[in-house]
């Protein structure tokens, strides 16, 4: 079946750019204050507020290694969900005397849920009949600036700098280019409409919800979504790609998501999920590690 | 230094002597506030073969407590009924996926998650910490009588089969497993994936990394209030309530689990009281706990206790 997310938009290019020089026309504005309990002996913890398109305030944490730098920076873009943390749950937080980290809270999560307050599920259709008020549009710009600030940080080795997380990693890599690597792990924004329609669990289901309740919308949300398929974005990609895609047959597996794969180009390495956040897990680490030029991975002690 | 053999671990938690004392002057003060419950369909998330009601409960402190509640459009008699607890930073799920097996399911969002954080609302990260150098006042007390005061909205349900009952979930959901399958004998079957709130002074120890690590972040700022936050994680600790549990109860873990480090749940699981236990230890597997392959026997379990 043709439908409107099996075609890149005729202006696509334009729409993006729009949306970039709508973000350069607002002062990021950054507030930086210290907190005191998240830091270590390792490293400095900040709590970060800059603006983004709306306008919109936005939040992040990020920790500065102690000692001379400049170090290696992972920018650590959100899951789909109402919290994020300084690092990603199970982290071994001894990375921070490795890396400047930043974890960027979009509007609607947590720390930025004035004035607006995500719903999970709710945030994936907020907006989605308009693809200038999709709010994932403002997410992505949100996520931009946040980029733009963590590049901007004397501390960061701009030669190595890693966007890492789903969709969002690698859309925030087609956008700035700054990026040298990114590990992403789509779930959200390839071919959206027709994936849906072969899951009943969420948050894809909220695309079904969607369109069940409002099933003369499908032609407007199929519209919007196209501007987020990644398909799209991906020959934008310059950084050295970790794609983590689903096991072999499954909806987000490395065939389903080949046209992806096959637009990214050469600087990739696929790596299909073992079901195990431990395998998974301890595959995505020793990458990052050889790719930042360290020997010795810093991990869990549960992984040693 | 190689780490000891999970298995034979021994638990540094000890417990209170006044622990079913203080317990129990929290259901005392619970059951004094009536449930309210207020049910409405949720169109929306409603499909052709699960109506998705929103649901709305009184618990400890007025707090209003959200849940999701999933029915089956199809069925003939009564129900039997699957709690599913949520994680610690996830977001309550809406369990259609039960409903389309023949049960009812239920997903509360205990205060401080969203759609329960008007009143109380101390963040991520900060809710494991919060006010946490006194018992009487820790943000878990209430938060536990959220989960196990779904238990009473399912009796209240007409639809609801009151002898089939049975609780799930994994991480911060597996521990509110073993708390409710402990403290609500209404339960009838219990499975709990790699159990959070388990074991927590041996936790951070054991791994550095959040969420159990806000209370390293926390002793580390106020050291001198170590042994308060020892006393009152004692009261709160899942290795203290699992004893009193008496139904059949499956625990599953990973062996290579960097949230829940994997001897906390061979400590949990050892503490169970029912002589119906099993436990699945999967090597290879971090904080997922061999969801993936495990889910099956999750499902048969609760067949088996649940619809046979």
């Amino acid at each position: 079946m043709t439908t409107a997310s099996n075609h890149k938009p005729a202006d696509f290019e334009s729409y993006w750019s729009s949306t970039l020089a709508e973000l350069s026309q607002i002062s990021p504005a950054p507030v930086v204050e210290p907190m005191p309990i998240r830091t270590t002996s390792d490293a400095t913890m900040y709590g970060v507020r800059l603006t983004s398109i709306g306008p919109y305030r936005l939040f992040g944490y990020l920790s500065i290694p102690r000692g001379r730098g400049p170090f290696p920076a992972i920018y650590q873009l959100p899951n789909y969900g109402s919290v994020v943390e300084p690092l990603p749950q199970g982290t071994a937080l001894a990375k921070r005397r490795r890396y400047v980290t930043f974890a960027i809270a979009v509007r609607g999560q947590r720390n930025a849920d004035q004035p607006f307050a995500a719903t999970f599920p709710g945030l994936l259709t907020e907006g989605i009949e308009d693809s200038l008020g999709y709010i994932y549009r403002g997410i992505v710009a949100d996520c931009c600036r946040g980029a733009e600030y963590l590049l901007s940080r004397p501390e960061v080795d701009t030669g190595r700098v890693t966007a890492a997380g789903s969709d969002l990693a690698l859309i925030t890599a087609a956008l700035d280019p700054r990026f040298s690597h990114t590990i992403s792990a789509p779930g959200l924004f390839f071919d959206t409409c027709a994936v849906a329609a072969k899951t009943k669990g969420y948050p894809l289901e909220e695309i079904n919800d969607y369109l069940r309740y409002r099933p003369e919308s499908r032609a407007k949300v199929e519209k919007t979504l196209a501007y987020f398929d990644l398909r799209w974005f991906a020959p934008q990609v310059k950084a050295t790609t970790l794609l983590v895609s689903g096991a072999k047959g499954e909806l987000l597996g490395p065939e389903a998501l080949h046209p992806l794969i096959e637009a990214l180009g050469s600087q990739i390495t696929v790596y299909e999920t073992q079901h195990s956040s431990y395998k998974d897990g301890l595959y995505a680490e020793r990458w990052l590690t050889r790719q930042m030029g360290f020997r010795q991975a810093i991990l869990p002690a549960a992984w040693r | 230094m190689a780490r000891r053999v999970p298995d034979q671990y021994i638990t540094k938690v000890k417990k209170p002597n006044d622990f079913d004392a203080f317990w129990q002057g929290v259901l005392e003060q619970a059951a004094k506030i009536p449930l309210d419950p207020q049910v409405t369909l949720d169109p929306l998330r409603s499909s052709e073969d699960v109506d998705v009601y929103n649901v709305y409960y009184t618990s400890l402190d007025q707090v209003r407590i959200f849940a999701w509640y999933c029915v089956p459009k199809q069925r003939q008699g009564r129900l039997p009924a699957i709690l599913t607890m949520p994680g610690y930073i996830s977001d309550p799920p809406i369990s259609k996926e039960w409903a389309r097996l023949g049960y009812a399911a239920l997903t509360p969002a205990p205060r401080g998650k969203i759609r329960s954080n008007r009143q109380v609302n101390p963040g991520y990260p900060n809710l494991l910490t919060h006010n946490i150098v006194d018992r009487h006042t820790y943000v878990y007390r209430g938060f536990f009588v959220d989960a196990w005061r779904t238990v009473d909205f399912l009796l209240g349900r007409e639809e609801i089969d009151p002898q089939r009952i049975g609780v799930t979930g994994g991480s911060q959901g597996g521990g509110l497993t073993i708390t409710t399958a402990a403290m609500r004998p209404e339960i009838k079957a219990a499975v709990a994936g790699a159990p959070y709130l388990t074991g927590f002074i041996d936790a951070i120890a054991l791994e550095r990394t959040y969420p159990y690590d806000e209370i390293n972040d926390y002793l580390r700022l106020y050291p001198q209030q170590r042994p308060q936050v020892e006393e009152t994680l004692a009261y709160f600790d899942g290795i203290n309530f699992a004893d009193k549990i008496r139904c059949p109860t499956m625990v599953y873990i990973g062996l290579q689990d960097n949230v829940c480090p994997p001897e906390t749940g061979y400590a949990v699981f050892n503490a169970i009281g029912s002589r119906d236990k099993q436990l699945y230890a999967y090597d290879g597997h971090g904080h997922d706990s061999g969801r993936y392959q495990h889910n099956t026997l999750v499902e048969q379990f609760f067949h088996t206790h649940l619809k046979a």
